[in-house]
């Protein structure tokens, strides 16, 4: 109960809050539907209940504002209406009609508390927003920009804008790189969020990254898949259809749902229904590219072969032509050449003939000349040899002559020259028998002085003169040496012998 | 088609093929002149197909590139 001080009534705040609390509750006693934008969802995860920030703008002001609250169970069941309604769960920034109770605590003060929303007044709101982004690229002539760029013949070097771990991108991977053509793709990853509030944020990062090494991309590819059909408002938002619209090379999409097309998608240069139909569409620019070059390759091969082959042909049957015009050629060239052969042999048959002929009367000619000539050679030769002898005979007799004068004239010079020989040799006998006779008369002379000293020189002269020879034992004693006393010793002299014995000896010093 | 020595890209190449298809299906075209074209083609279908099957890009350089950018 409220204090009473001089004259004051005092409330405890409590008090006022209750007061206030029954006031409202008298006088809002039924739920009302209200449209606003919810500004926040401010969902918390741990209770499931959430506290929205509801506001509404005049002129992009805030003119009203106001906090409110969902319960879990009433969250879930809108979240649910939404899911299936507009794809999309209960978020923040989008216009709300909902069904709510001004509901006042005093711990609390004054919230909405939210019963229900609508989905599909916000899917008409999302709808107009999505045209609003259509309307305006179109106003800004740009809704056409990135379809009318040129794909290269072959896209092979792709910007991948995705997600590692989604099942789109994974699907996308597949069905490249195990194409069984042997297609070669560079895909490089920039990965984005591809579904919810901050999605077109992520995306239009990658985009600005990709744009400033553009130079090693033919296309970029904006994957996602598996996610289902909601989340994909983010591909009606301006900003990321413009940024897509405006990239200077292809953008393709391959977003995965069976919605309507997102703005990003219409705007994009080719979308997808899938990831897996988009690795279709680029494998089938391969095929575009790989199969007339195939084709072209069997062509050629195919018409080169016929070609070749009519060639042959044709030159077989020039080849049979010409060998039969030079067979005909060469049947009469040589039948010429024989007949010439033939007329050529005759001819020189005669010719040789004829020549032989003319050899044998040359040849008895010849002979008969020379004959001729050798008999009368012959008788040359005769007459010559009988001069010849005639002047040898003649030459033969005086020679004779000469020699008989020389050997009468030599027989008596022999005789002359022997009588002189032998006077001469009588006269030299003469005086050889002279010179002979004297020569021995003084020889014998000689020889009768030299008998004479010879008769003086004999022992028994000698020892008639005296001397006397000793012998021992019958032999001349000459030295003193072998002589003994005792010993007899023979004196011979000259009339006869004495004998002595030794009885001194003595040898001269 | 301008010079027949020069190596050109794949989708010169591509063309150029086309070209050749066209005159040798025509069929007004000498031996010798056949030979030189299916010379031709064959470099052009060499080009074409090892398009195809060929790696050009390194993601380390596009990465390296999108690092010194970042810088400035």
């Amino acid at each position: 109960m409220p204090e009473k001080e001089n004259d004051r009534t005092i409330f405890t705040l409590l008090e006022v809050t209750k007061s206030i609390q029954k006031t409202l509750s008298e006088r809002y006693k039924s739920s009302f539907w209200v449209k606003a934008e919810m500004n926040k969802l401010n969902l918390y995860p741990s209770s499931g209940h959430c506290y929205p920030d509801l506001v509404e703008k005049k002129d992009g002001k805030v003119i009203a504002e106001i906090m409110a609250n969902i319960w879990r169970d009433d969250y879930q069941r809108i979240n649910n209406n939404f899911l299936n309604i507009l794809k999309e769960p209960l978020k923040s920034g989008i216009n709300i009609l909902f069904c709510a109770k001004i509901n006042y605590t005093p711990e609390n003060g004054l919230r909405l508390r939210i019963i229900d929303i609508d989905p599909s007044y916000s899917l008409g709101n999302l709808e107009k927003e999505k045209q609003e982004t259509i309307n305006r690229l179109k106003q800004e002539g740009i809704f056409s920009a990135n379809r009318i760029l040129q794909l290269p013949l072959l896209p092979k070097r792709i910007a991948i804008i995705s997600v590692q771990t989604s099942k789109g991108y994974s699907d996308f991977m597949q069905i490249i790189e195990t194409n069984p053509w042997g297609y070669k793709l560079f895909l490089m990853l920039f990965p984005a969020l591809l579904q919810g509030d901050r999605a077109a944020e992520t995306i239009m990062n990658q985009l600005i990254k990709i744009r400033k090494v553009i130079g090693h991309f033919d296309a970029v590819a904006i994957i996602r898949g598996g996610g289902g059909d909601v989340g994909l408002t983010c591909y009606n938002n301006y900003e990321l259809s413009k940024a897509i619209a405006m990239f200077p090379i292809p953008v393709i999409t391959g977003i995965g749902h069976s919605t309507n097309e997102t703005v990003s998608e219409m705007i994009a240069f080719k979308n997808a229904i899938t990831p897996t139909e988009l690795a279709d569409f680029l494998l089938q620019k391969f095929h575009n590219y790989s199969v007339p070059v195939q084709k072209a390759q069997e062509t050629i091969i195919d018409k080169t072969k016929r070609f070749l082959k009519d060639e042959n042909l044709r030159l077989f049957n020039s080849v049979r032509y010409f060998k039969s015009i030079t067979g005909n050629l060469l049947i009469k060239s040589h039948n010429e050449i024989h007949n010439k052969y033939r007329s050529l042999l005759q001819l020189s048959a005669y010719f040789i003939q004829k020549n032989r002929e003319y050899q044998v009367t040359l040849m008895s000619g010849l002979k008969r000349n020379t004959q001729l000539q050798l008999s009368n050679r012959h008788q040359q030769v005769k007459q010559t040899g009988l001069i010849f002898r005639k002047d040898v005979i003649t030459y033969l007799h005086r020679s004779k002559a000469v020699v008989d004068q020389s050997v009468s004239q030599i027989r008596r010079g022999a005789r002359f020259a022997f009588v002189g020989f032998a006077q001469h040799i009588d006269q030299t006998k003469i005086k050889l028998f002279d010179k002979g006779l004297n020569l021995i008369r003084n020889e014998k002379r000689e020889i009768e002085v030299i008998e004479k000293n010879i008769a003086l020189m004999s022992p028994e002269n000698v020892l008639r003169r005296g001397y006397s020879i000793t012998t021992i034992n019958g032999k001349v004693l000459q030295k003193v040496e072998g002589v003994s006393i005792g010993d007899e010793l023979i004196t011979i002299i000259s009339d006869g012998e004495v004998t002595s014995v030794v009885n001194n000896i003595k040898k001269n010093e | 088609m301008n010079n027949m020595n020069e190596k050109p890209n794949y989708k010169e190449a591509f063309d150029e093929l086309q070209v050749i298809v066209s005159e040798i299906e025509g069929g007004a075209i000498s031996v010798d002149e056949l030979s030189k074209k299916v010379k031709r083609a064959a470099l052009l279908i060499k080009v074409c197909k090892s398009k195809l099957t060929a790696t050009e890009e390194d993601v380390n350089n596009i990465l390296k590139e999108l690092e010194s950018t970042e810088g400035l």
